[in-house]
């Protein structure tokens, strides 16, 4: 007993050390977020969905803020792992490393390798990742192996467990095949994609129990009886795609974060490319913990929760899509009122109800106001290398509406759909928040 | 016994061609078609940047050599003067025909003006003004001077042309013009319904008429369509109906289906495209049309872009789309597959599609197809150019060549769409040259006929160049010297024709010429117009191989006018004169048809299977789940009419009918439920008292668990006044059904049954099991299959079932086939069980995808010979004994779903079937392992799979795709392949009958299958085949103009009725109304 008390001690201290050294020499959050984004990159290049996406941030994340939980490292609030449905998941290895944060880097990588077909592209940015550890003098050649064995084994049980999670079975399930009622979703130009990930619903949450609980409140019925919900609503998408604002056009363009955007010329078809709505507030993550000058344990711990959030949130809304099935407004647009109605943004391949981003922007923006405060101002730069400029929100809740509604000018999403999905996004953002924080968020909405 | 080639092919072996392509430096044809890509233009500004140019032949000033016009899409147009011997001069400049300074695409050689003389016609397109796109009509005034007259004539067009088509449509005299566009934009799903209805100045095609040298456009009162959706790529004039009235092909790029416009003989033309084709090619490029089989009719070939070998297929092909599919026949654009179609006139309006049958449906990006007899041997080759500059369709390109901009944009750089294009990778093929067999087989030769170089090929024409008897080719290259390819043949002897027409049309466009050689007839229309942007030789040539005599010859003039000549000798130029020919009087005669088609049909018509069997094992090949409708008949009250039963489908309970010869009306002594898929049924009396009861096998696919309740096969028993009732004691057992028999396998009076089991639903393609049910003779039975079959029953995948007594024992044995099953002799031990002895009664091995099977004595030798329906060879897949199919299945990954993957034969090696998507969808495994399509493209199975797995995973394999007709032996069943025409569909049910009262009997095979994976696409080329039969084991196919059946679908049932004297079938076909025939016999 008297030993093991004494290891924790040494463990803490060395921990400490390190942590100072490296808050005097490295800015924690900016690599963080840089070593992050060479994941994203190869998710951009495999063209991973939304909801894949989502669930590789939230594994790979979760593994680096393994490596330090179980190294030893203090934070803010409770435990990830033990407060979902995962349960504990602790190192067998009884080591002390001298940096952890560069295992939790590096596993942070190995996971992420691990789950993308282009994994094998982060070999190179793991190698370039000890090359610049042991140059920047964060680590010690003669050290590397040790702490890699300890990266590989949390990477190793991380994988095992996103392996159970019922993505490997999504080929034996039976296809989606398109409902024929008028009000149903049909798949839409240009490419008419196939429904992405019908059975999304079956891959393993980590907080939410039972998706019914979560699902998206009933949508206004198909009817195209003008003043009806639903009419009253095509028409609002309709007109306001007709009349878009400059600012509506950067604001649609700017949450647009369509991982493939095909582009026809003849014979000739291009996939453009952008980071998902995941990718994009792993992005704004990035930049807060940045400019928060938060330590590493937390940078990953944030990084963790925000993505196990969003891997949740994409489950619920897409349990939600498949469950309503319901058609998108550029379809019954050119069917009912106006055969070259195009939106703004290309129709993404999935039904319409509810709205993914309005539902992940606002549970990632819950968790994110729980951790760093509500008045949180920061600047978003993600979309510039998409030649969007930097918008400026004044909190997280702001910024998540702004996405929401981003939807409604993108042409893509009924308003119903955007607000019921920011209830739906809200309830379970503050439902993780309390399972691990144990105490109630109170956010008004705004 | 031969069962041969049914139409005559002469001696192909004794002529090899050989085609020695000229240096331009020895021809002095140094025309290159060059382009230059910059930022005005590129592949950008205008999509059909690399299609290429054109080339017209024709003898210009009257001196019996043709000369040569090549355009330039970006460089100057070239005129060559033919010095005899192969040596061309440059004349260009003297004629002063270079042409102006914007994009220029075909040509077309014509005598417009009628003044004898050829005339020259050049089409423009591009991105330019109205000015640059005026097209220019040549007028030739003879001694090589030529001067522009396009706006006199009223035909300066400024549309975007592809090319001109100069013919009498209206059969006044003079020739009209057929001017063929493309639309210059891309235009989205979105307005198709929009565009669809209006006419596009300079997209749309149009029509002028020669009203007194003075060309009108009629377009719109002549029916021509003309929306922004066409993409003209060829036309062509055919009098495809033999009707006397010349019609129209037009291909067309993209999504808009071609037109087949027919001509109403009053000024108009209809496009009648899906009265006379099921199916056609998606992206149409080139075309021909030609009787490629020398019956008199003329046959359509449009090219397409499907390549021949794997690694380009595998780069090429995406994930199938259903409901983009679906939507594209919703919305009207018909069925399309990507790959060059053949479609063979059967008369009558009626064409079957053999393009994979005959073996020219892989060409690759292709341009120009030409149909002419290079051999002299008396068929008709094929000559097909192609090639892209740059590799667009690469799937590889589309995923990920946008990768750049997100690389560009992470680098802080500017990207630029026009660098990523132009410098997207070449990938040059060689261009196609077919040897025709006969028998509707064409031999691919390039590369031993002189053309196994690789470039970028388009326009190409078709002349006897140097005069020695035999067809030379001109083909434009971009950016390479032209082609002159001289014909060295060592050939048969030939006959070549000039052709003196009335003024007007002086160089007899239109005009039908047949020549017989004995019995053998070969038959051509005088066409200019053919390929690609081109025009060929206005000499008809005619191969006559050994022959040196023609026996007849009979020549059509357009305006109806006709002569006959007889002993004509053979290599000579020679001129006919339309002064010579008569008008005829008389009208053809017609013959009677074996069979008419009746009004009367009961008021059901089958469900198509309603759910997509793809959805749920997507790597099958074709939906286990659309089977019906079963249809068997007996007169089950006893009133003299037969009742009717028509098998059900999920969602569609199977119903019972009663028809009089006249009407039909509803059975109501039956009862069925709407959960059962009507696989097989059986009407026989199986408890003794008389009347018959009526057995119905469960199958079907659709979303059915393994051990659905609804497999559940039934017997229900006749209460001897005609009511059908269900019986709960029949054994129960969850069994995807087929085929059935009801025979006594124990001699003990009573009829037993033997259920065949097709497939385990969602388990595709384990083995189910197959069923020996034996009664008690009271109609109880029990389920004996473990005594009566080896493991279980499982004897693989069952789909067709007959009963003979192979030993003469008395006991009757089993022949049965299946899916990568041979046709098996099951032998009844005594009626205790069967044991398989097919190694004693069948020599060969013939292991395939069998559907079917009938039997009778074909031969007169009194014993009981066998018909076998396969697959056919109407399809991508090349099986033989050394290219077998093999199937693999196993759970590979682990995770709950048997993967069942295809490997077959592409050329010499083979690879698995699946595309890198479907695998991917297949096996989240693999995602990693094949990153890139690239990556995908050579792989084999030992790439995809270790050794260990390939070894623990089930192998099913087929050697032979061929239906066959078994004769019946001293020493078993001999195998003898039915004619070219029958391996075209698959065959799913068979009818043995004497349908022509000549004493023998005949065959009637029939099948099709749409519910394929979309690559495979619709199998449609069966339309009620009648196979006569000599009594002697041979067979001949009938034509629709003799049987007077041409049915269009999936046919899953034949029916032979007899109702007061008078006999029927009535066919089964899969989600759409049966079908009756009434015999007319007398």
């Amino acid at each position: 007993m008297k030993s093991k008390s004494t290891l924790i001690i040494v463990f803490l201290l060395a921990f400490a050390n390190s942590l100072a050294m490296a808050n005097d020499e490295v800015n924690w959050p900016k690599i963080y977020k840089d070593e992050l984004f060479h994941i994203t990159k190869v998710m951009v290049t495999d063209v991973a969905s939304p909801p894949v996406a989502a669930r590789i941030y939230a594994y790979s994340n979760l593994a680096s803020y393994l490596v330090m939980k179980n190294q030893g490292a203090a934070f803010r609030y409770p435990a990830l792992d033990q407060n979902s449905l995962i349960g504990e998941i602790s190192a067998n290895a009884n080591i002390s490393l001298s940096s952890p944060e560069f295992s939790a880097i590096y596993a942070l990588m190995t996971v992420g390798q691990g789950l993308m077909p282009s994994g094998y592209l982060l070999e190179e940015k793991k190698e370039a990742w000890i090359d610049f550890a042991i140059k920047s003098k964060i680590i010690k050649k003669k050290e590397v192996e040790n702490h890699l064995a300890f990266a590989n084994e949390i990477a190793q049980k991380v994988l095992a467990q996103a392996k159970a999670d019922g993505y490997l079975q999504l080929p034996a399930l039976t296809r989606y095949t398109p409902k024929e009622g008028p009000g149903n979703w049909y798949p839409t130009p240009p490419a008419y994609i196939s429904a992405i990930e019908p059975e999304w619903r079956t891959i393993k949450t980590f907080f939410i129990p039972e998706l019914n609980a979560y699902s998206g409140n009933p949508m206004a019925p198909y009817d195209l009886t003008p003043g009806s919900s639903f009419h009253t609503q095509m028409i609002e998408v309709y007109e306001t795609g007709k009349n878009l604002t400059d600012e509506q056009r950067l604001i649609a363009n700017f949450w647009d974060c369509n991982p493939f955007m095909v582009k026809f010329s003849g014979h000739m078809a291009i996939g453009v490319k952008k980071i998902s709505p995941g990718g994009h507030w792993m992005g704004i993550t990035g930049i807060v913990a940045e400019k928060a000058q938060i330590s590493f344990a937390e940078t990953a711990y944030i990084h963790a929760m925000v993505a196990m959030g969003l891997h949740d949130a994409f489950i619920s809304c897409w349990e939600t899509k498949y469950k309503t099935d319901r058609i998108r407004p550029e379809t019954v647009i050119n069917r009912e009122l106006d055969q070259r109605w195009r939106p703004q943004l290309q129709t993404p391949p999935f039904p319409e109800y509810t709205s993914g981003h309005s539902v992940i922007s606002r549970a990632s923006a819950v968790i994110l106001t729980g951790y760093f405060g509500d008045d949180f101002a920061f600047v978003d730069n993600s979309e510039v290398y998409f030649g969007l400029p930097e918008r400026e929100f004044t909190s997280f809740l702001q910024a998540s509406e702004e996405a929401a509604i981003s939807r409604l000018y993108g042409g893509i999403h009924f308003r119903d759909a955007i607000e019921e999905g920011i209830t739906q996004g809200e309830k379970i953002g503050k439902m993780i928040w309390k399972k691990v924080t144990k105490s109630e968020l109170l956010i008004t909405k705004k | 016994m031969l069962v041969g080639p049914t139409l005559p092919s002469m001696g192909q072996t004794e002529f090899e061609a050989k085609f020695e392509e000229l240096k331009p430096g020895k021809t002095k044809v140094t025309f290159k078609n060059n382009l230059t890509e910059d930022s005005e233009n590129n592949i950008l500004r205008y999509e059909y940047f690399y299609n290429g140019g054109g080339v017209a032949v024709g003898d210009l000033d009257g001196d019996g050599l043709d000369d040569v016009f090549f355009t330039g899409n970006m460089v100057s147009n070239k005129l060559y003067k033919n010095l005899g011997n192969l040596k061309f001069e440059d004349i260009t400049k003297s004629a002063g025909i270079a042409g102006k300074d914007s994009w220029t695409t075909g040509v077309s050689m014509a005598d417009v003006n009628a003044d004898g003389l050829l005339d020259i016609y050049v089409s423009y397109s591009g991105k330019g003004n109205e000015a640059s796109r005026r097209n220019e009509l040549w007028i030739n005034e003879g001694n090589f001077k030529f001067v522009e007259k396009a706006a006199e004539y009223g035909i300066d067009d400024p549309a975007n042309s592809t090319q001109a088509l100069f013919f009498d449509f209206d059969r006044d005299g003079d020739l009209d013009l057929f001017l063929l566009n493309h639309h210059i934009q891309v235009i989205t799903e979105l307005e198709f319904d929009e565009v669809k209805k209006i006419r596009h100045p300079y997209a749309g095609d149009k029509l002028f008429r020669n009203d007194g040298g003075k060309f009108v456009d009629i377009s719109e009162q002549a029916g021509i369509k003309g929306s922004a959706l066409g993409f003209g790529l060829a036309v062509i004039a055919s009098d495809i109906n033999d009707d006397g009235w010349p019609d129209l092909l037009v291909t067309n790029d993209y999504i808009e289906p071609d037109y087949l416009y027919i001509n109403q003989g009053d000024g108009t033309f209809r496009d009648q495209l899906t009265d006379h084709f099921q199916h056609i090619s998606h992206f149409s490029m080139g075309a021909d049309i030609a009787d490629i089989n020398n019956d008199g009719l003329k046959d359509i070939y449009t090219l397409d872009m499907l390549p021949e070998d794997n690694r380009r297929q595998k780069l090429l092909y995406g994930p199938e789309n259903y409901e983009q599919y679906a939507l594209m026949i919703k919305q009207g654009f018909y069925h399309q597959n990507m790959r060059n179609m053949l479609q063979v006139n059967q008369g009558s309006g009626q064409f079957a599609e053999l393009g994979q049958l005959s073996g020219i449906s892989n060409t690759d990006w292709s341009w120009s197809a030409l149909f002419f007899d290079a051999t002299n041997d008396g068929n008709k080759d094929l000559f097909v150019t192609n090639g892209y500059y740059r590799d667009y369709t690469n799937r590889d390109f589309l995923k990920y060549k946008g990768d750049y901009y997100f690389k560009q944009a992470v680098a802080n750089e500017k990207a630029d769409t026009l660098h990523l294009v132009t410098t997207m990778e070449s990938t040059p093929v060689h261009n196609y040259f077919f040897e025709n067999q006969g028998n509707l087989q064409f031999q691919n030769q390039s590369n031993t006929w002189g053309f196994d170089k690789k470039g970028f090929s388009s326009g190409a024409a078709y002349s006897d160049l140097d005069n020695d008897g035999d067809l030379d080719l001109i083909v434009s290259n971009l950016n390479e010297s032209a082609s002159i390819y001289e014909n060295t043949t060592s050939k048969g002897n030939y006959l070549q024709i000039q052709l003196q027409g009335p003024t007007g049309n002086s160089f007899g466009i239109g005009t039908q010429v047949r020549v017989y050689l004995g019995e053998k007839l070969q038959a051509q229309e005088q066409q200019a117009v053919r390929g690609f942007q081109s025009s060929s030789t206005l000499r008809m040539q005619f191969g006559l191989g050994n022959s040196t005599l023609v026996d007849s010859l009979q020549i059509t003039w357009p305006d109806g006018a006709s002569q006959i000549l007889h002993q004509i000798a053979g290599n000579q130029v020679l001129k006919l004169q339309h002064s010579e020919a008569k008008m005829q009087t008389g009208s053809p005669e017609t013959s009677s048809t074996l069979f008419s088609k009746s009004k009367s049909i009961p008021d059901f018509v089958p469900d198509k299977n309603r759910f997509n069997d793809f959805k749920r094992q997507p790597l099958m090949l074709s939906m286990p789940g659309s089977i019906n409708p079963a249809l068997v008949s007996s007169d089950l009250n006893q009133d003299g009419i037969p009742e009717i039963f028509i098998g059900g489908a999920k969602g569609q309970k199977g119903e019972i009918y009663s028809f009089d010869g006249q009407n039909w009306t509803s059975f109501t002594g039956f009862t069925s439920s709407d959960e059962y898929t009507d696989a097989s049924a059986i009407f026989a009396d199986f408890n003794g008292d008389g009347w018959d009861d009526l057995f119905i096998v469960s199958g079907g696919y659709h979303d059915y668990l393994s051990s659905d309740e609804s497999l559940q096969d039934r017997l229900y028993l006749n209460d001897q006044k005609g009511n059908l009732v269900l019986q709960e004691n029949f054994p129960k057992y969850a069994v995807s059904g087929g085929p059935s028999l009801a025979l006594d396998i124990n001699q003990d009076g009573a009829l037993d049954l033997f259920v065949g089991g097709k497939v385990i639903p969602g388990r595709y393609p384990l083995s189910p099991s197959s069923k020996v049910l034996i009664n008690d003779g009271k109609g109880n039975f029990s389920d004996q299959s473990s005594t009566f079959l080896p493991e279980e029953g499982k004897l693989g995948m069952i789909t067709a079932a007959i009963s003979q007594d192979l030993n003469g024992d008395n006991f009757p044995d089993l022949i049965l086939a299946g899916e990568y099953l041979p046709v098996s002799a099951w032998i009844n031990e005594n009626g205790k069980s069967f044991s398989n002895q097919t190694g004693s009664y069948f020599s060969e091995n013939l292991s395939g995808w069998w559907s079917s099977l009938a039997q009778a004595d074909m031969d007169g030798d009194g014993d009981l010979d066998l018909i076998a329906g396969n697959f056919g060879q109407n399809s991508q897949f090349e099986v033989s004994e050394s290219k077998r199919l093999r199937l693999y299945a196993k759970d590979f990954d682990s995770n709950g779903s048997i993967d069942p993957i295809l490997e077959c034969f592409v050329g010499d090696q083979a690879y698995p079937f699946a595309s890198r998507d479907e695998l991917l969808d297949q096996m989240v495994g693999m995602r990693s392992k094949f990153t890139t399509y690239e990556s995908y493209a050579d792989a084999q199975m030992k790439d995809l799979f270790n050794q260990k797995d390939l070894e623990s995973a089930l192998v099913l394999e087929a050697n032979t795709l061929n239906s066959y007709y078994f004769e019946n032996t001293e020493q078993g069943f001999k195998a003898h392949p039915l004619p070219a025409l029958a391996q075209a569909f698959p065959i799913y049910q068979i009818l043995t009958q004497d349908f022509d009262h000549d004493g023998h009997v005949d065959l009637l095979l029939g099948g099709n299958q749409s519910q394929t994976r979309i690559r495979i696409g619709n199998m449609d080329a069966g339309l009620g085949l009648i196979l006569k039969g000599n009594g002697k084991g041979q067979f001949q196919p009938l034509l629709p103009s003799q049987t007077g059946m041409a049915i269009k679908g999936d046919i899953k049932s034949i029916l032979p009725l007899h109702v007061n004297q008078k006999s029927f079938l009535l066919f089964g076909i899969h989600g759409q109304a049966l079908e009756l025939y009434q015999s007319n016999e007398k």
